[in-house]
């Protein structure tokens, strides 16, 4: 809904329309443009930071959709993705079979039945407890993958072959940033429509009190299940995809840290908010380049060069921390402000009930 | 109370909590349809127990039914889920957390809409637009996040979600807490005109007696987890027992008793009772 800005639907198609209003068109179109010509002016090495942060959208879109969406706090993500970096793994290298679409969905279909595994502590327990009960799925799954590549692939990692689609190998990262460019759009479309259709509802209903929302009829446990099975899908896809992109599938890289870097992306971006997720995922992602960056810029006293990496993770730490003291609900927060201010001007608030 | 057949009739009921805390036992009570039946009592009588009991939300609290039955409409509801309920048409009106409050007051109501017919777009529209007839300040807060209401209108939100449910029977837990007299006297007054037009049937449970003696047809008394006195409201406004702990009127000369007294009641009838 438009805020405040007397804009009024004046049929059904257009309250359904998920770009309402001028502004968000242009701006879609703007953002459209702007994506397709990147690669044009941006280094080899930007489009490849790019494309880590088109995989953590898919990441966070996940996290958001569980966390932020249906108040499930969990704690697997990194065994989620574990789950679909190991699917493609094995479907590679056991079956003999590379094709990008089938094993993605093999992935994500995975990942939907681990989800409803990890799902089910969620129907008796809530809040911390269930975030531990879902820490033993990662434990488990990372275990499992462990032994597998030890037993059976090499010690740095199952190779899994570059994508391609017929004559079209994707091979650079220029072709890649086009293909995680699509498929996270793809993502944010459905899940800008899923957290609004009736799932998405209930989901929210779930989350802010499981009781009202029982007694206005929403099955709990159906709904609580299916918000982990699509989140689990999408955290599989997105590791799927990942150990597509990087090349290789090693367990060293699923660790806990992985699931509290997706949590931070939820966390900073906003909880509740698919923008959020978008945002934290590029941020989370591009902090730590953009303060190497920065630090690289002055030059570095000699004697200092070896803490310049712990410097770069105190700098990382407070500007998050400042970040939350500016807004504690998370940079789509920060948005919001600034745009109902330009909304607003010259006035300091609206009148109730003109939303 | 001699239809053919109430709409609920609680039979002989036993609740316990974590497997050893009976919170009420051997409660029965019947409420014929188109009534309005209210349970009052302090705090800790079994009174939320027994609507958590009726609506289903037993084993969520880690309680179960141990002894006795429900009957809605001629069929035991006994172990039944809270969504089961719900489509069954009880509609549960929770204690205090009853809103969504980070959605705004539409979602909410969207939200609240979830059994409603899909086919019928007309009809939906239709009572959501006399939800707003009832409540216009609902109307008017359309677009404000649920958390901001006050009390008051949280409480009207509330009941109007409970209506958009389309309910049969409407069990409401404790519509006067944290609400002034005078709000609670105008939220009294609309229930009863929904009440009428709607032809529901309205389960009140409160500790705040003189409005359940004033709405309802047929009151209960509740008393550490059992029903100690049940009868239409001017039997009970006659009791003197119920005038002096439950409405502070007294009849005796000395004027008010003291909290001795009180206490000394107390423990008699935890005695005899």
């Amino acid at each position: 809904m438009a805020v405040g800005s007397g804009y009024f639907y004046v049929s059904y198609r257009q309250a359904l329309a998920v770009f309402d209003t001028a502004f968000k068109k242009q701006s879609l179109l703007a953002l459209a443009i702007a994506v397709a010509l990147f690669p044009l002016v941006g280094s080899n090495y930007q489009l490849y930071l790019v494309n880590l942060c088109f995989i953590a959208v898919l990441g966070s879109l996940s996290q958001n959709l569980l966390i932020g969406y249906a108040g499930q706090v969990s704690l697997g993500f990194a065994g989620l993705f574990a789950a679909g970096g190991f699917t493609a793994a094995l479907m590679v290298k056991e079956l003999g079979f590379s094709a990008f679409i089938p094993v993605v969905a093999a992935a994500s279909a995975v990942g939907a039945l681990l989800g409803a595994l990890v799902g089910l502590p969620s129907l008796r327990v809530k809040g911390l407890y269930l975030a531990i009960s879902t820490l033993a799925l990662h434990a488990v799954i990372v275990y499992g993958a462990s032994e597998y590549q030890q037993k059976f692939g090499g010690s740095a990692g199952i190779v899994i072959p570059k994508p391609s689609f017929g004559p079209i190998a994707i091979d650079s990262d220029r072709e890649w940033y086009y293909l995680l460019a699509v498929v996270a759009a793809l993502a944010t479309l459905a899940c800008i429509n899923l957290v609004r259709s009736r799932v998405g509802r209930a989901w929210q209903a779930i989350r802010d009190r499981d009781v009202v929302a029982a007694a206005c009829g929403i099955p709990l446990m159906r709904y609580k299940l299916l918000a982990f099975m699509v989140s689990s899908a999408l955290a599989a896809m997105a590791g799927a995809i990942d150990a597509y992109h990087a090349g290789f599938v090693s367990v060293e890289k699923y660790s806990f840290l992985l699931t509290v870097q997706y949590l931070a992306m939820v966390v900073v971006g906003g909880l509740g908010s698919i923008l959020g997720s978008l945002l934290g995922a590029f941020v989370i992602t591009l902090l730590p380049f953009i303060i190497d960056f920065t630090v690289n810029i002055f030059p570095t006293p000699e004697r200092l060069v070896i803490n310049v990496l712990q410097l770069q993770r105190i700098a990382f730490g407070v500007t998050i921390v400042a970040m939350f003291i500016l807004e504690p609900r998370g940079l789509v927060a920060l948005w919001e402000r600034v745009k109902s201010f330009f909304q607003l001007w010259p006035f300091k608030f609206m009148l109730s009930g003109t939303r | 109370m001699s239809t053919s057949q109430p709409l609920l009739r609680v039979h002989n009921l036993e609740v316990t909590y974590h497997r050893k805390l009976v919170a009420i036992r051997n409660v029965s009570l019947v409420v014929p349809a188109g009534a309005v039946v209210g349970v009052i009592g302090i705090n800790g009588a079994g009174k939320t127990t027994l609507l958590r009991a009726i609506s289903g939300f037993l084993p969520g609290e880690d309680a179960q039914i141990t002894e006795g039955d429900i009957v809605y409409q001629g069929r035991s509801i006994k172990g039944l889920q809270p969504h089961e309920t719900c489509s069954l048409g009880i509609t549960l009106v929770p204690e205090r957390d009853k809103v969504f409050p980070t959605l705004t007051v539409a979602e909410n109501l969207a939200i609240a809409r979830w059994r409603g017919d899909s086919n019928d777009g007309k009809g939906r529209r239709s009572i959501i637009d006399r939800v707003f007839e009832w409540f216009p300040v609902l109307a008017e807060r359309r677009g404000q996040l649920a958390g901001y209401l006050s009390g008051g209108e949280r409480q009207m939100l509330a009941i109007a979600m409970a209506l958009l449910n389309n309910p049969s029977l409407l069990l409401v837990d404790e519509m006067s807490l944290g609400l002034a007299p005078s709000v609670l006297a105008s939220l009294e007054e609309r229930l009863r005109a929904i009440k009428e037009e709607l032809g529901l049937t309205v389960l009140l449970v409160d500790q705040f007696a003189s409005i359940v003696i004033r709405m309802s047809d047929h009151c209960y008394v509740m008393e550490n987890g059992g029903i100690v006195f049940d009868g239409p409201p001017e039997r009970l406004l006659a009791h003197e027992d119920v005038r002096e702990f439950y409405l502070g009127m007294t009849d005796s000369a000395q004027g008010v008793k003291s909290y001795r007294e009180v206490k000394q009641y107390r423990r008699r009838r935890r005695w005899y009772g």
